[in-house]
């Protein structure tokens, strides 16, 4: 199944472009410490609101121009006409640990001091922005996979069994489900939120949203996941598995279950979008990831100040970007798996 | 043209603004009473409209019950007090009293009442109505903020009546600031809320709601009366007809016939109301300034810069050694060694990048602060307080001193070889203390000390300072300002909001014993020049001993459209303190 599926997503230009650029997403994400040419906490107070930084070809090598602070009350700085410093690729920068595991000190690219390289130009302190937009990706595409999986998993589990079992655990499942679904989503957020900030410490912020964030989410999945086991376990071949005398826990584990994967790979594909929107949501409320550590949405929110919009510090809303194009990539793949997944949804034609 | 720019920004255009003429306004016409004061300035022309924009919303019209700066504002618009604030010279002048005589024993304050003053409905202003303020501020069965600030240890002022215009205050104690603080009380209108003082709905009075459904039952002697509240919306307040000041050709006082103001969503919403040309001024944050003066031409306006303002950033540590009721204690014991150690505050002090923050995070636009008074406080600011450069050589070399050694791996640890770590808690509403905070992270860091950081909604963090004591350092602000007897309750070791080390039963060190003896010397004597010369020693502690690391001061800043005139800005406190000196030309 698993190359059939590969193979006919590779037929649909779509899937496969937004295939394409979620790998790379998270790749860069992986291996964001190498990919950034430093830290996201250094921090450059003469060189605030730093525009991106242009590149220039000079002397046979790419190199980064310089640039002069005009206006500090402003934060307007210009170009110096015909000065460039290369970049050097593969250089020795700050020290971080790849996969926070191995140390090490080589970054793609970096330049040599005072000169800085900002591609995504700076923030309020100084920083780079096309750091934290990397370091940032780890966080905010991390509590999507994540957070479908803990969803996926308990989704599976109670829809399975409520389905499988039926009676009093069916009832019980199927009304704790209503109930959550019941609630309005944003609000039990931020009252989850209050409620749970206080036992964990700030550097757990991010486990904390992906609990919340699965603890609402779950309940569509299993209500789904119960409906296609209801239906499954009337048909023939299960049947037939317990004429042979399977065990219950054989016959939901080994053929009712796996007849779902495929309606969940879709599932899970097209709901991580909303886990990276919540978090940026969260965040954007200074509920969620908090300085300094960096997210999609804490520095969307940081970009909030009307200064922003009116000095026309427009690298700021790179995060934006990032998001919007990581939630149509995902909207696509998904729409694209579906397609592959399920005939019956096929156009014809295709 | 201007319309025009309005919905090229999108954003909803409102009346007033427009180039249709408004309608002529007539005035009532009341002799002037012959106690009048007159104002000098220039004389100017009646008519026009003052708008203004204001985030958020008053919670009552009632001085007994209000607690809040908005509130306060707009009652300070029709209400008049004794004395006259000059935000100006920070002197206090006539006001409701055109003079008054101190006693020998300098307890004793005979206030001699303006003759021929009327409430605004025309009701005659005498002594009666003084007393019954004051009776209504001592009412037990009416709690409110004057009641504390008008007594001294608890025992209240004496107000006796002497004649029809005559008033006699006698505090219990010499009291410093008591023509200031008595500035500060409205007189309230015998006539309108003494039936409502008698049977005891005094506090219900002059609510929202009674603004809203009856604006002309909020009797004052201000400049404005009360014309329409609309929630939400807009509050106009219209020239009251039986104001006590006139200019020097006879016109009586205010020259506006309006003051709009507008009830906005929040400060952004405020900020922008004026740089697109709506109001008339705005106080303006330092980050905002150089993008609003690009309209300055076509909205004529100017931005003025007022200097430093009067709010204080400071990073502090707690030392308070007491325990929760479980008996664990509120900061760890080896922590609790580093912050109640001089040397290690001092060292902190010297770590911090202050002209870095000043030129990144406020565009330039500020200056470091060394002491617990910003130089907006001309009349109490001490300039020879010490200084702590950004100096990470002088920080390691203190370190070191007392104890403190980095090892191998770049991080400091104390003597018995604890890893110097602590977790610093700020409000994350606001962004410019967040960027302060990663600031001073990084600063940290270069000293090898590992600062955690832990925004929290303002609530909590105020819970944590003052209920709970749970917590090893915080970043805010406070507003400074006036007069050194509003920072008792920062300054004396018994206050509240004595941050470091709150409510102390016995002042922890000598130097806050020290501080709690300035603090009640100047408080009894009346003389300047000795009140200064304690309160400079203060300040002098304060920034020796840095419970208080204090950061940077922004500079304030204030938007004024070109058209007024009679404009005078002062250091401290509201920009159109005067507002019944302005006039302006055009109308609107």
């Amino acid at each position: 199944m698993g190359a059939d599926l590969i193979q006919s997503l590779l037929r649909r230009p779509a899937g496969l472009v937004s295939a394409i650029l979620l790998l790379l997403l998270y790749g860069a994400a992986l291996f964001a410490p190498f990919l950034a040419p430093t830290v996201p906490s250094a921090q450059d107070l003469q060189r605030t609101y730093h525009p991106p930084t242009a590149l220039v070809w000079q002397d046979g090598r790419l190199c980064v121009r310089l640039y002069r602070l005009v206006d500090p009350s402003t934060a307007t700085y210009q170009p110096i006409a015909g000065q460039a410093t290369p970049l050097r690729w593969f250089s020795e920068g700050p020290a971080y640990r790849l996969f926070g595991l191995i140390p090490a000190k080589t970054h793609l690219f970096t330049v040599e001091a005072p000169a800085v390289v900002y591609l995504l130009g700076s923030d309020a302190t100084g920083r780079d922005v096309f750091t934290r937009l990397l370091y940032g990706a780890g966080i905010s595409l991390g509590i999507g996979l994540v957070g479908v999986f803990l969803t996926s998993l308990l989704g599976l589990t109670i829809g399975g069994l409520a389905g499988y079992l039926g009676g009093w655990a069916d009832s019980l499942a199927m009304r704790l489900t209503e109930f959550l679904m019941a609630v309005p989503g944003l609000y039990l957020l931020l009252a989850l939120r209050a409620a749970l900030s206080s036992r964990f410490p700030s550097d757990a912020t991010f486990l904390l949203i992906v609990v919340i964030l699965s603890a609402l989410g779950w309940a569509g999945t299993a209500r789904v996941v119960r409906g296609l086991v209801l239906s499954l376990r009337e048909r023939p071949f299960i049947l037939a598995a317990n004429i042979l005398g399977q065990r219950p826990t054989v016959i939901l584990f080994r053929h009712l279950l796996p007849n779902t994967f495929s309606y969940l790979v879709v599932a899970a594909t097209l709901s991580v979008p909303g886990y990276i929107l919540g978090e940026a949501a969260l965040s954007f409320l200074g509920l969620g990831i908090q300085e300094p550590s960096s997210s999609w949405g804490l520095m969307l929110g940081q970009a909030q100040d009307i200064k922003i919009f009116m000095l026309n510090f427009w690298w700021l809303l790179t995060p934006g970007a990032a998001i919007i194009l990581t939630v149509i990539a995902f909207n696509l793949l998904g729409d694209a798996l579906r397609d592959a997944v399920d005939p019956r949804f096929r156009l014809p034609g295709r | 043209m201007r319309t025009r720019h309005f919905h090229l920004l999108g954003l909803g255009c409102l009346i007033f603004t427009a180039c249709t003429k408004p309608p002529a306004v007539s005035r009532e016409d009341h002799p002037l009473p012959d106690g009048i004061d007159t104002a000098r300035v220039e004389p100017g022309r009646r008519g026009g409209v003052f708008i203004q924009s204001v985030p958020g919303e008053p919670s009552t019209f009632n001085p007994l019950v209000s607690e809040d700066a908005t509130s306060g504002g707009f009652i300070g618009l029709f209400l008049d007090s004794l004395t006259r604030y000059n935000a100006v010279t920070q002197e206090v002048e006539p006001g409701l009293a055109t003079r008054w005589d101190i006693g020998a024993d300098n307890k004793t304050f005979t206030f001699h009442l303006r003759s021929g003053v009327r409430w605004s409905d025309g009701n005659p202003f005498s002594a009666d109505d003084v007393l019954f303020t004051f009776q209504a501020i001592y009412d037990s069965r009416y709690p409110n903020r004057s009641a504390f600030d008008l007594s001294v240890d608890g025992k209240p002022f004496r107000v006796e009546k002497v004649d029809e215009l005559t008033v006699r205050i006698t505090t219990p104690e010499i009291f410093a600031p008591f023509l200031e603080y008595v500035g500060g009380v409205g007189i309230l209108p015998k006539h309108r809320l003494g039936p409502a003082f008698q049977d005891g709905t005094l506090q219900k009075a002059w609510n929202v709601s009674v603004a809203q459904h009856q604006p002309d039952t909020l009797v004052g002697t201000g400049a404005f009366r009360l014309r329409s509240y609309q929630p939400a919306e807009r509050i106009v307040f219209e020239a009251n007809p039986h104001y006590w000041r006139a200019d020097s050709a006879g016109v009586r006082l205010p020259y506006v016939d309006f003051l709009v103001t507008k009830l906005v969503k929040d400060i952004n919403a405020s900020t922008l109301a004026f740089a697109t040309g709506q109001t008339d001024a705005e106080g303006l944050s330092p980050d905002n300034v150089a993008w609003i003066e690009r309209f300055a031409k076509r909205y004529e306006f100017l931005v003025h810069n007022r200097g430093p303002s009067p709010n204080s950033g400071f990073v502090w540590f707690n030392q308070n050694p007491g325990q929760d009721a479980s008996g664990k204690p509120f900061v760890q014991p080896h922590k609790l060694t580093w912050f109640t150690d001089r040397r290690f505050r001092q060292a902190i002090s010297h770590g911090i990048d202050r002209e870095g923050i000043v030129k990144g995070v406020l565009f330039g636009r500020g200056q470091p602060l060394w002491g617990p008074e910003t130089p907006a406080n001309k009349k109490w600011y001490n300039p020879n307080v010490t200084q702590y450069p950004y100096n990470p050589a002088r920080a390691r070399a203190l370190l070191a001193e007392a104890g403190f050694r980095l090892g191998e791996d770049g991080k400091l640890r104390d003597a018995k070889g604890n890893l110097v770590e602590f977790t610093l808690n700020s409000n994350q509403e606001n962004q410019l203390r967040v960027n302060m905070a990663t600031v001073f992270k990084e600063n940290m860091r270069d000293l090898g000390i590992t600062v955690n950081l832990a925004f929290l909604d303002f609530g909590t963090f105020v819970g944590k300072i003052q209920d709970s004591f749970d917590y090893e350092a915080g970043l805010l602000g406070l507003t400074g300002g006036g007069d050194p007897a509003g920072g008792m309750s920062v300054f004396s070791s018994q206050g509240r909001l004595h941050q470091w080390y709150p409510n102390q039963k016995t002042p922890a060190t000598p130097w806050e014993a020290r501080i709690d003896e300035l603090m009640s010397l100047q408080l009894r004597t009346l003389d300047y020049a000795t009140r200064r010369k304690y309160f400079d020693e203060v300040q002098k502690i304060m920034s020796d001993e840095t419970p208080y690391i204090y950061l940077v001061t922004a500079n304030a800043y204030v938007g004024l459209k070109d058209r007024w005139k009679n404009i005078k800005i002062p250091p401290l406190g509201s920009l159109v303190w005067n507002l019944d000196e302005l006039w302006t030309v055009f109308t609107p």
